[in-house]
This record gives C-alpha cells, sequence and structure tokens, in this order.
C-alpha cells in the first residue's frame, strides 16, 4: 500500500480528517448492516457501498445547503456523507418506528430531504428523472442537483432523454456515473456499446473520467462539475471508477468476479489511502486512529439502540394532502 | 361575472389564473410553448409569462415525467402536457414509482403538486392509439387524483383546482369537447364532487367527460318514452363520489354507468362494485355500458358503432325497464 | 350514550319475516327488561316480544304494518339513562288493531280440506327460493306479496320491483277472457305461503292410505243431551272424539310418533291438535297430555284454543306440541272427507257430520241411529293396513262406549 502526499490533503487535513471519519462511517455501517443481515434483523434486500466511499463522500463535500442529491437503492454512502443521521439510518432498515422514514421506506426507499437527500430510487435511472425535476427547480435559486447512478444505468431511457432535456434547457444537474464495473451481476462491457463517458461527449455535455477509490480526485471532479452547473453552464457528467467489495446485493456473494480481481482493488481501497496521505501530510497516527475508535463505539451503541427500538404501529395513512 | 367560452378556451384562462397567482406554477409539454398546443389550447401562454415559466421540451415522456415529479417535490407547481393520453404509458413509471409514493415515503412531509394535462377520448378518428382512455390504467394507484370534466365551466373549475391541488391530479381533456360552449362564473370546482346534470326518477345513468353528453341525449329519447332519468355526471374519476351515487340510487333503485373505456377492468364496474357493497338493499337493476374488448377503429362507422352513443344508451335503457 | 337496534326476532322457527302489528312502547318511552315491546304477526300466530334489556325506544325503523325479514333491524334503542330525552309521548288509548292481510281478498270464507300443524322443522327453501333483486324483495314484503310463484321479465328471468308492483296492483293484468269477468289478484300470506307449502310436501312425500269407520254416536249424543242441564259447558262431540283418539294413541303408541329422515320417533306424551279455521288461515293448536285429562278439562282447552286461534294469539309451543291432529269438518254438515296428514306426524283423523242413519236393529228391523263417519289417514312407511285397522276399530269402540272415556 503507497501512500501519496496529495498537496490538497496537506493544505486542508481538517477538511480531510472530516471526510476520512465519513468514510469510515460509511465502512463501519455497512459492514454492521451486512452483519445484522446475517442475523435476520434487516429484512428483504440490501444494496451496501463497500469500496465506494470515496465518491460519496467526496461529491458531498462540494455540496451546499441550497443543493439536492438523488441517490439510487445503493444509497447508504450518500444518505451518510450527507449527513444523514446514522442512528436514523439504522433504525430505518432495522424497520423501527424511530427510523429516517418511519419504518415506511426500507433501505431501497430511503429519503431525507433536510438532510438533501432527495430520495433513493428503486427503478434504475429513477434518479436521474428525479434529479431533472429537482435541477428545474434549484435553478432560480442558484442549487444544483445531483443524480448518482451505476454504469447500468446509462443504458436506460431515462439516462439518454433526462441528459438531453437538461443540456437543450441548460438545467444544473450533475450527472455522476459511479462505475463499479458491474450492472448487477454482468460486466459493463458485456452490455454497454462503447464508452460511457463517450454518450456525454456525443450530447456536447462536459465530461471526465476520474479515479473512484481517490476521495481527493473525487472532490476536485466534483467541484469543477457543480460550478460548471451552477454558472448556468447545463450538465456535467462525471464517470467515477470504482468497484463494490461486496456481492451486487446482501444476496449476492459475487461469485462471477473472476479471481484476484477483489484483491488488486482491495489493494487501492481508499481509506487506508487517505489515512496514508494524512499521516503523510503530518497528522499523527493516534489522530487517526481515535477516529477509528470513535466510529467504532458510536456502531456499537447505535446498533444497541436500534436493537430495542419499537416497531411502528400499523396505521390508516392518509392517501392525500390537504 | 360569467362569459360564455368553449371548453379549451376555459382551460387556457384556468392556466393562465394559475400561472398569474402563483410564481412557483410552470407549465411545459412538446409543442405548448411557441404553438400553442397542438390542439390550440394554450396560445399566449408563452409569450405572456415567457420561458422561464411556460417552455417546449423535447419527445421525452421520460425526461417530461422526471422533471414534473423532481420540480414538484422541490417547490415548483408543475403543469406538463402529455399530449395524448395514449403516451402516458410512458409516464407511467415516474407516476407510479416516484410522484405517488413521496407523499408516503416522506412520512406526509413532502408533497407532490403536479399536474399531468391530457387529451384523451375517441370520436375524432385518430386511430387506435390515439385514441384510448387510459382512465382505467391508473385507477389502481394510490395517491393519485384522476379529474374528468365534461363541461367548459367544469373544464376551468378543476383545473384551477388541480393545480392549486398538493397532490399529483390527471386532468384529462376529451378530446370531443373541445368546441363546446358553455357558461362558466369562473368558481373554482372541487375535486371528487359529482354533479347532477339531470334529475330523474326511474333510472340512474353514471358517466363522465363526453359519456355525459350522450346520456343527456339518450334521457331526452327515454323522456318521450315516459322514463325519467336522472344523469350524473361524475366530473372526478379518481377519488369517486360514490355517496351522490348512492345518494341517487336509492331514489331510482336503477344504475347504469356509461364508460368509454373496455368493459373489463374499467372504473364502471368500480362504480358497481362500491354501490353493491353500499346500497345492495336499494337496487333493482345494475349494468354497464362500455366498449368492446378491442382497440379503436379508425373508419367513421366503425368508430361510431364501437363507441356508447345516446342511441345505445337510450335503447338499453328501454329494453332493460319493459 | 350507546345505541343498539334490536332486530326481528325468531318468534317461530319456519318463519322468514313477520310483520308488526303494534308498537307497545313509542319512541322516547322507556322500558325494563321484560316489558313488552311490540306485538309481531308470524306465519303462525301474534307474539308480544319482550325487551331483553333496559332501554329507551329511540326510533322506530319498521311501522305497524310493515313486514320485516328475521334479523332486520326494527328499531333503535338507547342504553337506559341516555339523555336522549323527548317527553316520553302519551301512549295511544286503544290496542293496537291487529292487521291481516293487506291486499283486497275474495269474500267466500277459507274451506280447509286438510288440517295442517305447522310443526316440522324449518325447512330450507333452496328449491322454490325466487330469484329476485333486492328491491323486489322489499317491495314485496311491504305489500305483503309471495314471490313464490310470481314470473320473472329481468335479464334471466329475475323478478324486478315492476314484476313485483303489477302483481301486487288490485286491478290485476287483464290476460283473462271477459267470459271470466275481472281478474282480482289475491296473494297468500305469510301463512298461507306456508301452509301451501306443506300441503304439497304432504301429498308429495307421503305415501298414505285410508281406513274409514263408522261410530254409532247415540249414546254421545244423548249424553250430551242430559249434560246440558249438568254443567255448564258441555263437551262437543270433537272433544269426545280427542279423548277417544287420546286413549287411543296411549295403546298404540306407533301412532303417537313423527316420521323424520326414515325413522320412527314415537313420543312419550300425547298431544292431539284440533284444526281451526281462522279467516286466512288453518292452524292447529294442541291439546297437550289430553290422554291425562278429563272431558271437561279438554272441553275448556278446546274452546280456549280456538278463541286464542281466532285472534292469532297462541303460542309456538302450542302449534308445534301435537303428535297427533283430529280435524272435524262435522259442523259444515260434511259426511265423511280425507284430511291430509300433517308432517312429521303418522296419522289424521277426519270426523264428518253426525247424522241419523238407519242401521238393523237388534230385532232384524231398521231403526235409526246417531252415527258419523271417521276416516284415519295414516302414513304407509311407519304403519301397516291393519295397524290402522285396529286404532280406527278402538276410537270407534271408545265412542260407541263412552263410559269407558271417563274412567
Amino acid at each position: 500500500m503507497t501512500a501519496t502526499q496529495d498537496p490538497s490533503v496537506v493544505g486542508e487535513t481538517d477538511l480531510y480528517l472530516g471526510l476520512y471519519r465519513s468514510m469510515v462511517l460509511i465502512r463501519g455501517f455497512e459492514d454492521l448492516i451486512q452483519s445484522l443481515f446475517l442475523r435476520g434483523e434487516i429484512y428483504g434486500t440490501t444494496h451496501l457501498y463497500s469500496g465506494q466511499e470515496a465518491v460519496a463522500v467526496g461529491v458531498a463535500s462540494v455540496l451546499e445547503d441550497r443543493d439536492r442529491l438523488a441517490a439510487t437503492y445503493r444509497g447508504h454512502g450518500h444518505a451518510l456523507a450527507l449527513g444523514v443521521d446514522p442512528q436514523g439510518l439504522l433504525d430505518e432498515m432495522l424497520g423501527r418506528a424511530t427510523g429516517v422514514n418511519g419504518g415506511r421506506a426500507g433501505s431501497m426507499n430511503i429519503n431525507s430531504p433536510r438532510d438533501r437527500l432527495v430520495g433513493s430510487f428503486g427503478i434504475v435511472g429513477g434518479t436521474i428523472a428525479a434529479a431533472t425535476g429537482v435541477g428545474l427547480a434549484l435553478k432560480r435559486v442558484g442549487g444544483v442537483a445531483v443524480c448518482q447512478f451505476g454504469d447500468g444505468a446509462i443504458n436506460q431511457g431515462y439516462f439518454y432523454e433526462c441528459l438531453n432535456f437538461c443540456t437543450v434547457l441548460r438545467l444544473p444537474v450533475v450527472f455522476l456515473c459511479e462505475n463499479n464495473g458491474y450492472g448487477e451481476y454482468t460486466p459493463f462491457q458485456d452490455v454497454t456499446a462503447g464508452a460511457i463517458r463517450a454518450r456525454a461527449e456525443a450530447m456536447e455535455v462536459p465530461a471526465e473520467t476520474v479515479d473512484g477509490m481517490s476521495v481527493v480526485a473525487v472532490r476536485a471532479a466534483a467541484a469543477r462539475a457543480v460550478t460548471h452547473a451552477r454558472a448556468g453552464g447545463g450538465p456535467y457528467f462525471i464517470e467515477a471508477v470504482t468497484y463494490r467489495y461486496v456481492g451486487h446485493s446482501r444476496s449476492d456473494p459475487g461469485a462471477y468476479r473472476p479471481a484476484g480481481e477483489l484483491d488488486a482493488w482491495k489493494e487501492r481501497d481508499p481509506i487506508p489511502r487517505l489515512r496514508g496521505q494524512l499521516v503523510d501530510a503530518g497528522v499523527e497516527p493516534n489522530v487517526v486512529d481515535a477516529i477509528d475508535g470513535e466510529i467504532g463505539t458510536l456502531l456499537e451503541a447505535i446498533t444497541r439502540k436500534g436493537l430495542e427500538a419499537a416497531f411502528p404501529e400499523p396505521r390508516r395513512t392518509p392517501e392525500f394532502s390537504g | 361575472m360569467t362569459t360564455t367560452i368553449d371548453f379549451r378556451t376555459a382551460v387556457r384562462e384556468a392556466l393562465d389564473e394559475e400561472l398569474a397567482a402563483d410564481d412557483r406554477v410552470i407549465f411545459f409539454g412538446e409543442d405548448v410553448a411557441l404553438a400553442g398546443g397542438v390542439f390550440a389550447v394554450t396560445p399566449g401562454l408563452y409569450e405572456k409569462y415567457g420561458p422561464e415559466r411556460v417552455f417546449d421540451t423535447p419527445i421525452s415522456e421520460l425526461a417530461l415525467a422526471g422533471a414534473a415529479f423532481g420540480a414538484a417535490i422541490s417547490g415548483l407547481r408543475p403543469v406538463v402536457e402529455i399530449m395524448f393520453g395514449d403516451f402516458l404509458t410512458l409516464v407511467m413509471d415516474s407516476i407510479v414509482n416516484q410522484s405517488t409514493k413521496y407523499w408516503f415515503l416522506t412520512g406526509e412531509q413532502v408533497s407532490v403538486p403536479l399536474v399531468f394535462r391530457s387529451v384523451v377520448g375517441a370520436g375524432g378518428r385518430f386511430g387506435a392509439i390515439h385514441s384510448q382512455m387510459p382512465v382505467s390504467w391508473f385507477m389502481g394507484i394510490p395517491g393519485l387524483k384522476i379529474v374528468t370534466p365534461a363541461t367548459p365551466a367544469d373544464a376551468k373549475g378543476l383545473l384551477r383546482s388541480a393545480i392549486q391541488d398538493d397532490n399529483p391530479v390527471l386532468f384529462f381533456e376529451h378530446k370531443r369537447l373541445y368546441g363546446i360552449t358553455g357558461d362558466v362564473d369562473g368558481e373554482l370546482v372541487p375535486i371528487g364532487v359529482a354533479r347532477i346534470a339531470r334529475e330523474g326518477t326511474d333510472i340512474t345513468i353514471v358517466s363522465a367527460m363526453n359519456g355525459v353528453h350522450e346520456a343527456l341525449k339518450a334521457a331526452d329519447v327515454l323522456a318521450s318514452d315516459g322514463i325519467s332519468s336522472e344523469v350524473i355526471d361524475l366530473r372526478t374519476l379518481r377519488p369517486l363520489d360514490i355517496p351522490a351515487v348512492l345518494a341517487s340510487v336509492a331514489k331510482t333503485n336503477r344504475i347504469v354507468v356509461v364508460e368509454e373505456g373496455p368493459l373489463t377492468g374499467g372504473w364502471a364496474g368500480e362504480v358497481l362494485a362500491r354501490v353493491t357493497e353500499e346500497g345492495l338493499g336499494d337496487l333493482d337493476d345494475a349494468w354497464r355500458i362500455a366498449t368492446a374488448e378491442s382497440p379503436v377503429p379508425y373508419s367513421p362507422p366503425l368508430e361510431d358503432a364501437f363507441l356508447p352513443g345516446a342511441d345505445r344508451i337510450a335503447s338499453e335503457v328501454q329494453r332493460r325497464l319493459r | 350514550m350507546t345505541s343498539s337496534v334490536v332486530r326481528m326476532p325468531r318468534l317461530s322457527d319456519s318463519m322468514s319475516e313477520a310483520t308488526i302489528v303494534g308498537w307497545l312502547k313509542q319512541p322516547g318511552e322507556t322500558f325494563v327488561r321484560g316489558e313488552p315491546l311490540v306485538e309481531v304477526e308470524t306465519d303462525k300466530a301474534t307474539i308480544v316480544y319482550e325487551a331483553e334489556v333496559d332501554g329507551v325506544l329511540a326510533e322506530i325503523l319498521v311501522p305497524e304494518g310493515a313486514t320485516a325479514l328475521l334479523g332486520e333491524p326494527i328499531a333503535r334503542l338507547d342504553a337506559a339513562g341516555s339523555d336522549d330525552s323527548s317527553e316520553p309521548t302519551p301512549m295511544e288509548g286503544a290496542a293496537p288493531e291487529i292487521e291481516r292481510a293487506r291486499a283486497s281478498r275474495a269474500t267466500e270464507p277459507a274451506h280447509p280440506v286438510a288440517a295442517l300443524s305447522v310443526d316440522a322443522p324449518a325447512q330450507s327453501d333452496s328449491g322454490t327460493r325466487a330469484r329476485a333483486t333486492p328491491v323486489a324483495r322489499r317491495t314485496a314484503s311491504q305489500l305483503g306479496l309471495s314471490l313464490y310463484g310470481l314470473t320473472g321479465t329481468g335479464p334471466g328471468g329475475r323478478i324486478r320491483k315492476l314484476d313485483v308492483v303489477r302483481a301486487g296492483s288490485a286491478v290485476g293484468a287483464t290476460t283473462s277472457s271477459d267470459l271470466k269477468g275481472t281478474t282480482t289478484q289475491v296473494p297468500l300470506s305469510t301463512t298461507g305461503r306456508t301452509i301451501a307449502r306443506r300441503m304439497s310436501q304432504s301429498r308429495t312425500e307421503i305415501p298414505s292410505f285410508e281406513v274409514v269407520v263408522q261410530a254409532d254416536m247415540s249414546t254421545i249424543v244423548e249424553l250430551r243431551r242430559n249434560a246440558v242441564e249438568l254443567v255448564e259447558m258441555v263437551p262437543s262431540v270433537n272433544d269426545f272424539v280427542i279423548r277417544a283418539a287420546a286413549m287411543a294413541l296411549r295403546e298404540h303408541p306407533e301412532f303417537n310418533s313423527s316420521f323424520i329422515d326414515g325413522q320412527c320417533e314415537r313420543h312419550s306424551r300425547v298431544n292431539v291438535g284440533v284444526a281451526v279455521a281462522t279467516a286466512d288461515a288453518l292452524l292447529v293448536p294442541a291439546v297437550i297430555d289430553a290422554d291425562v285429562k278429563n272431558l271437561s278439562v279438554i272441553a275448556a282447552e278446546t274452546r280456549d284454543l280456538v278463541a286464542r286461534a281466532q285472534s292469532r294469539r297462541l303460542s309456538p309451543e302450542e302449534l308445534t306440541a301435537s303428535t297427533f291432529t283430529v280435524s272435524n269438518l262435522g259442523m259444515f254438515g260434511v259426511q265423511s272427507f280425507t284430511a291430509v296428514i300433517n308432517p312429521p306426524q303418522v296419522a289424521i283423523l277426519a270426523v264428518g257430520a253426525v247424522s241419523r242413519s238407519p242401521v238393523e236393529s237388534a230385532t232384524g228391523g231398521v231403526t235409526f241411529r246417531d252415527v258419523a263417519t271417521l276416516t284415519l289417514t295414516s302414513d304407509h312407511r311407519a304403519v301397516y293396513g291393519a295397524d290402522a285397522a285396529r286404532f280406527a276399530a278402538r276410537v270407534r269402540q271408545l265412542l260407541e262406549h263412552p263410559l269407558a272415556l271417563v274412567l
């Protein structure tokens, strides 16, 4: 494992300590979800973000209060990066009344408008549709809408229609494609003609490919994207190349991956990478360790509290507003 | 002040008044701005309100749908024209999986005040995929309102109510009604409330949109035969004003529901189901008149025979009551 | 304040509906459990229904004269102590009139040719249930009409309100020719429908046979003539027959049975049913334990039963207790007739008029005696010819030697 001394980190160690904490929280949280799922405490299915932390954290770090993000069903990382309370997020997945959505939404539909998380959308491409409309509204206030989606979504109709729509209307929408190599169980090359980024380029939308395992690189790209969109330049496309360390969903053990692929990607784990960069930038290792410890304690505490929390009472919900 | 105007003018006036009254209202769709709409319903609005409020879009129903949803949850009140109701199939995903679920998933925190206006119905010789009645496709979606005016007064009063409503509303304009005239006093018409179009004692005829006019013509024919018909214009098909229908059936003991749309799975069945459940003791006869299990044909004699017109309504009632 | 509903109670085991004869409480009046609340006419009798809880009558849902189905709400009550307080209205003075048939009727009295007691277990109507709309049924109830036998002109032969209204109108459809004059529809009452159903069933299902005996009633006639000066209430000829039949039943238990589901069920008590013709029905109340009651008791009871039958004040128990039936048309001068067995009873005794008839005298000449013809109809599944002959012979013997009836 090599650490790269990075000028960005050197100048802003406090900021990057915060980003480190965020990534550790996400990794720990996803590990926790995995074990709770195996114990039967989390129901249905869930999609884990382990390995992709740098993307969510890097992007969230450049968003302002007036900005919004729409996530996919693999959205825990984005939720935590935006600041959704981990207890509320855990309780939601445990199905408890204290969940951020009262137990109504579950893992795949998590939303927290006050944390700028528009929602998690189960239909592939749904985030892109949502962000299109959000961007239409945010244009009035100088805000930016980010839609996060995977490499599989770029083959959905929503992607093309919305990218075109946002471009001709110059909507402030950042298209964030997390290319983790697989659309569900299928390698993306098997189902995708041509290059991902080329689609945006065909519509003359500024596009770049970035190392999704580097929070520094992602943050920089996101900053460029948001600036462009906010200034009225229309949409910006980022392809963040990353990797998920676990299967597509909890029910998938990932046996379709070629031998050695996972190990190669683990060597580029964004968390140890940033740790190295922080230490290289002069941060005391025990400061970083303290963060690890703090997150560990936090996760234990939220687990205990979550498992004791009450389930919601079934009640008739109003069909309409007003 | 009462004016006599036609249906399409009533629609435009409603849009105009709501755009003027609330800055958050925006209106977009295909060919609606510069061209004033393919049915010439919306000329002048673009010139009056400018491209930030009234604009044209690419032919991208998926993007339109996303734009409507995302904008509606971000503080705007979008009115979107879907050129033909038949194209709502493309908008279905966003309506079903985004717009009508958000209120619930956010725990009644964020409502979705959007309106899809669409032209529906047969009789215009537009053929199988520009003449359908999409109501029954949407009847089973909780959280959705479906509004179906039959007169200019209701077109204006109900469209204004729909735009002011905080829920997703489908607003259907029957293409055969655009040219009919009527008195309009400018009052808001509440969604979910039926209107007695004609009082009677021997049979209750329930319908909506163009069917109301056919029912009224049939009622004249029946009157000369000594049969007194009560015609109910439902005005909203979701939610249904069942109490109004029950009150009428308590009086007449007979009900026929006239639906332009296939018999199987139609909204007429929902009306009869509710009347049977709640008013069984008042029933002496109950049936539906709807279209055959077949697409809408093009050639005039074929299309006319296909539709439930006044002649068919009158002759069926005469047969059943003698 | 809690509100509850009174539903039409099951006051007879074969009723499916009944008519409100009179409300004994008015809205606003309080009552306690056990107090009479409403008078109801069923297919068998007029019965007073008593309140089952304390309360206040809030609202009458089915008014006097109207019919309600079994289980249908007929009134709304509030629990006692509620504040629902209109001033109690004073009860109307006289007892409410008992209303019977509402449709117009032919004026000649009904001639019962068969006696039926209505004590069979409730029959399911599924075979004859009419296909009718809810409103048609309601209208039929309101008009007191039977749906049975109505032709429906709705889809699939469904009976519609129109069909019921037409059937109920006083001047019916004139499909009959002028040769028969004007046709007046005379619908059956609730009880009439029950009787019609049971008569058909009896005749269709029971393999019956008759045994005829002629009884010399001269001694009884003489006894009765002499008794006028001795007692206030002289037993009628029929009372003598009832007593004789009761004793014969005690001796021939196979006649004191019910035939149900292919089996004979013998009863330990002898209850002789007496057929009584009322204005629109034929009722058969029972003289319970007729074999242990003496003639004067029987006489008093039959008189009382007849009176209460005429005023429809019989209890369901009285109408369902008979184990055997005696039917007498002698008062009309009928010489003899064949009665129809009342299932599940196995026999019925029809009594003709006592008349002077010539018989051979002891000296070989002709003398006139008071003779009555008795016809015993029996169910051949339960009893056979010789049994019937012996039974009938015993009855005759007892009637011809009435001393045995008072011992």
